[in-house]
């Protein structure tokens, strides 16, 4: 893979509170000697403001993020709704100014998500990961049904050494996250999630991965607070184990 | 978001995540209807169809006018009668109008909507009318006094044995659960009334301009009784619920009734316009059709929200949302519950008194996928959500949450510039130690996103966040990044 | 109380369309432009012998999943023997006497049925035109009998047009409804049906009748008989090419062209039919 070079687009969320998963994912980059570079300046896509409402706060960031991205040849974001935030609802919040739009058509389509960028731009499957345990996949839904990304990580899943896959009922229901829904309308978002629980308890896994933190957060802090038994982590977590553990 | 907001929706949906019953209820109807026409459109052999009706029905909706016209002038032409009333309180003055020109008794009505959405029966019943709901479930819901919690299945927040009860109760039945036993008393009780009753008051599926006929869909056939015994016939009809053709009124029928029960066709299929025949024994003497606007044109006239005007009411969204599947239909306070609801209600009777039912929902895409026409639900609710965030003059809307508004202008200003982003990261470190809790969880937050905390923990800020390890770990490895600058102009 | 004008004014505004400017159907011929059927309908009059026994076997596989009843008669004859069956074996519902109500319909008429009832206490009424008692003689009855137009293979349906002779309430009002129809009515999918329907121009009201009334309002707990009919029969007509016209039913399946037919069938289509032709030859 030499010669190939990514940008990282790091989501807000994994830089402060998983950075876990952005090392995962540089490890395995610097595994398949893919170059990478992190843009400093990067802070928030601007998703959760768009997603409440709040358009015009959104757009700054959305701008700022293109001006920061554009000159790079391929952007790779851990995290399936923040390329779904860029791709799909940048061209909507300049759809009145044809010079941004246009500007932000082209970064979307250069902004890839960690596991599509591996499965279909790279053709990889198989990483050399290693990784012993029963593991369930939850599909996030801008991942799943706004980028139609679910055969990807699959795929990556299933080639990983030692572990087992399994897939759990209602794999693609919403966790109940929903960014400021889950503090807004807690008792809606709890019961949600524990459905999504139920389902992760009873597929038998131990750890339960998926390409999204934001729903991963959500499914651990339920987890924790119900004192299940059950590991959450990041798909980049996993495909970064070798032999020898997380390289 | 800075204080935890205690609605009716907050209300209702805590009342109905605490009653099993109905938990139960919603579990079976999504895991059998919803997750089945998602399963049925992948299956579907003619996979254009979904995209051709839909863009039939805004062809339709770009013609309203002329196709609502010809309409008209056809079912006059059958000798029934057409009423346009612009808003609810003139459909129901025509209607009242109708049934006491008529000495209409007792009205007996077929399942419709639209009915609730004016709210035909208080004032039929005032003029002294008995209004009886003919449908099975609405009329459970009638006899309970209570109101439906789903576009089809209008009772599933009630069980066998509710309904055992209540028939015991109220009709004097023998107590059993059976829901045959059940059915059967219904079936007599409701014959009596079909079969007597002076008017039928029905919705109207679908209209066809070019015949003039509207269809009607049901299994039990308390439509067709509805429509056939009675002297009169009045259909309620949204304006929108039309076709030019009977090949459009055909395909559109035909993605109906597989995305609201996963049939090829419902038991009952009926297409009826003007009175009966000369010598025919049954039929109607009188048929009305009033055609409502009640707001419709103004969702019509917002291209942004036009879409939502090619709904078919088939409720596909309500069984695969899982926003729905945990609050059911009441927690909406609102003729149309689920994510149709969510957007129209608010269209039709005030953003900001609906706000809930624009931010109440996770945008995670399912009803899109579901929905036969694919209304792009998850677009006209973030499209609301804008107008809440800002205030909106077209739609009357306020800003709907001036803290909130607050808490983001100050959020665009910390992420446009890294560094004043990176020291507010470090400060939130700070001022999380104290409430970090074993397993390295945050178990207790106050103020703005406490609400999450309720039921949840929350992972710390971590000791080094990835741009800090970043910093120390791989930027001197390989050459600088080309500095872009920062944005300087934000700040005032 | 006409309320046209200012109702569609302003939808005209909400279309954004000059105001006081009327468009008519003439403005855009295109909307209600007719999609040329002419390929339906040489699918339908070119159906071959071997592919209308596979409507019927998708017809008859329609009809059980709906709780239809298939009947499958080779004359007129035999349907009048299953009729007859029905009405002795089934009890009146809301009533202790036994009244039938037939469509004023030639088919109907040939089955002579009064005569058949002539030594019972059966009542057979007719619908016919002008009858002022037509309705009462209708809630009297627990059968009803019509000759639905077309029929549809892919759903099961019955396409019941009204007219003169044959209104709305025989196939709704009594318990049973038996539905009379020749297996040249077939047509594969709703396509075909709307089809030929264009062509009948039904003047009056018409239904498509999919199995027997049902609803499952209580628990989601399917029940047949809400307020439509509980029972649905279908006699389908399937009058054989000369030769073989002497022949019932029993004879189909041993008949050289017939195992022919069930050879090119999928087993558990040849099955159903074969369990309706048992059925069907016990009743009778």
């Amino acid at each position: 893979m030499a010669g190939k070079k990514v940008s990282l687009f790091v989501q807000c969320l994994v830089d402060s509170m998983f950075p876990q998963a952005a090392e995962a994912m540089v490890s395995i980059f610097q595994r398949l000697q893919i170059d990478f570079d992190y843009p400093t300046q990067q802070t928030c896509c601007g998703q959760p403001a768009f997603n409440s409402g709040y358009r015009k706060d959104a757009t700054v960031a959305a701008r700022r993020f293109i001006e920061i991205f554009e000159n790079e040849a391929v952007i790779v974001c851990p995290s399936g709704s923040c390329v779904h935030m860029v791709r799909h609802h940048y061209p909507e919040l300049f759809a009145d100014d044809p010079e941004m739009l246009a500007r932000a058509k082209t970064v979307g389509s250069k902004t890839f998500e960690f596991t599509q960028y591996l499965v279909d731009e790279l053709n990889l499957s198989n990483i050399g990961a290693e990784f012993p345990g029963k593991v369930t996949y939850h599909d996030s839904c801008h991942l799943s049904r706004g980028l139609q990304i679910n055969s990807q990580p699959r795929t990556l899943l299933r080639h990983i050494k030692g572990l087992e896959f399994i897939e759990m009922k209602d794999s693609d229901t919403c966790c109940g996250f929903g960014g400021t829904f889950a503090i807004n309308y807690p008792d809606i978002s709890t019961a949600m999630v524990d459905e999504k629980i139920e389902n992760i308890l009873a597929s038998g896994a131990e750890v339960v991965t998926g390409c999204d933190i934001s729903c991963l957060m959500n499914i651990q802090g339920r987890l924790s607070r119900r004192e299940e038994n059950v590991k959450v982590m990041h798909i980049a977590e996993l495909l970064a184990s070798t032999a020898g553990g997380q390289s | 978001m800075s204080k935890k907001i205690e609605s009716a929706y907050i209300e209702g949906a805590k009342k109905a995540i605490a009653s099993p019953t109905l938990q139960k209820s919603l579990d079976n109807i999504q895991d059998r209807f919803g997750k089945g026409a998602m399963q049925l459109w992948k299956e579907l052999e003619d996979q254009g169809m979904r995209d051709r009706v839909k863009e039939s029905r805004m062809r339709t909706l770009a013609h309203l006018d002329i196709i609502l016209m010809e309409l008209a002038q056809k079912v006059r032409k059958r000798g029934g009668k057409v009423f346009f009333a612009r808003t609810a309180e003139e459909a129901v003055a025509y209607t009242l109008e109708v049934a006491q020109k008529n000495q209409v008794k007792s009205v007996v009505k077929g399942k419709s909507m639209t009915s609730m959405e004016i709210d035909i029966d208080p004032a039929l019943e005032k003029a002294g009318i008995e209004v009886v709901e003919t449908d099975l479930g609405e009329y459970i819901i009638q006899l309970a006094g209570d109101t439906p919690s789903h576009i089809i299945a209008p009772c599933i927040h009630m069980d066998r044995h509710d309904i055992g009860k209540l028939f015991t109760d109220k009709l004097g039945i023998e107590p059993t659960t059976d829901p045959p036993e059940l059915t059967m008393a219904a079936r007599k009780a409701l014959r009596e009334k079909l079969l007597s009753a002076d008017m039928g008051i029905t919705g109207c599926n679908l209209a066809c301009a070019e015949t003039g006929q509207i269809a009607l869909v049901s299994n039990e056939g308390n439509i067709r009784m509805s429509t056939t015994m009675p002297r009169i016939h009045l259909a309620l009809m949204g304006m929108e619920r039309v076709t030019a053709t009977t090949d459009e009124q055909r395909e559109t029928l035909q993605l109906l009734t597989r995305g609201a029960a996963l049939q090829k066709l419902s038991t009952y299929v009926s297409f009826n316009g003007g009175p009966k025949k000369e010598g025919d024994p049954d039929g109607p003497e009188e048929f009305h059709l009033v055609i409502i606007d009640n707001g419709r044109s103004k969702i019509l006239a917002d291209l942004e929200f036009r879409e939502s005007l090619a709904c078919i009411r088939c409720g596909a969204c309500l069984n695969i949302c899982p926003v729905y599947g945990k609050i059911g239909g009441h927690a909406y306070n609102s003729t149309y519950p689920g994510p149709i609801g969510a957007v129209i209600t608010p269209l039709l009777d005030g953003v900001n008194k609906h706000a809930d039912l624009c931010k109440g929902e996770t945008l995670c895409g399912a009803c899109l996928d579901v929905c036969p026409v694919k209304n792009d639900l998850p677009r006209m609710l973030s499209a609301l959500r804008y107008k809440l965030a800002y205030g909106d003059n077209r739609w009357n809307v306020r800003q709907h949450n001036v803290k909130e508004a607050y808490v983001y202008a100050a959020w665009q200003k910390a992420i446009s510039h890294s560094s004043a982003y990176r020291r507010m990261i470090k400060t939130a470190r700070l001022l999380q130690k104290p409430f970090i809790g074993k397993n390295n969880m945050i178990k207790k937050m106050a103020g703005l996103a406490s609400g999450w905390t309720d039921d949840r923990d929350l992972p710390p800020i971590a000791q080094r966040t990835f741009s800090e390890i970043w910093d120390e770990k791989y930027a001197k490895r390989q050459q600088q990044t080309p500095a872009i600058k920062e944005e300087t102009n934000n700040e005032k | 109380m006409r309320n046209d004008l200012p109702f569609l004014d302003n939808i005209r505004k909400a279309l954004n369309l000059p105001q006081g400017q009327e468009r008519t159907k003439l403005t855009v011929p295109t909307l209600f432009e007719k999609p040329d059927k002419s390929a339906t309908r040489r699918r339908i009059e070119r159906r071959t012998y071997q592919e209308k026994q596979d409507l019927i076997n998708i017809f008859s596989e329609n009809c059980t999943n709906l709780g239809t009843k298939l009947h499958i008669a080779g004359s007129l004859k035999e349907a009048e023997d299953i009729t007859v069956e029905i009405v002795r074996s089934r009890q009146p519902e809301f009533s202790y006497n036994r009244h039938i109500v037939l469509h004023d319909h030639p088919d109907i008429a040939a089955m002579q049925l009064w005569k058949r009832f002539n030594r019972e206490s059966v009542t057979v009424h007719t619908t016919f035109s002008g009858d002022h008692e037509t309705t009462e003689k209708t809630i009297a009855s627990y059968i009803g009998i019509t000759v639905p137009s077309i029929s549809i293979a892919e759903s099961g349906t019955l396409v019941q047009i009204t007219s003169a002779g044959c209104p709305r309430s025989t196939s709704l009002v009594p318990s049973i409804h038996i539905a009379l129809i020749r297996s040249e009515t077939l047509v594969a999918d709703l396509k075909e049906a709307c089809c030929l329907l264009e062509d009948l121009k039904p003047e009056d009201s018409y239904v498509f009748i999919s199995g027997p009334s049902k609803t499952a309002d209580i628990e989601a707990h399917l029940v047949h008989g809400a307020h439509g009919p509980k029972e649905v029969h279908i006699i389908l007509l399937k009058e054989e090419p000369q030769q073989l016209e002497p022949q019932a039913i029993q004879v189909e399946s041993e008949s050289p062209s017939e195992e022919k037919t069930e050879s090119e069938t999928p087993p558990e289509q040849a099955c159903t039919l074969d369990d309706q032709a048992e059925e069907t030859a016990e009743k009778s």
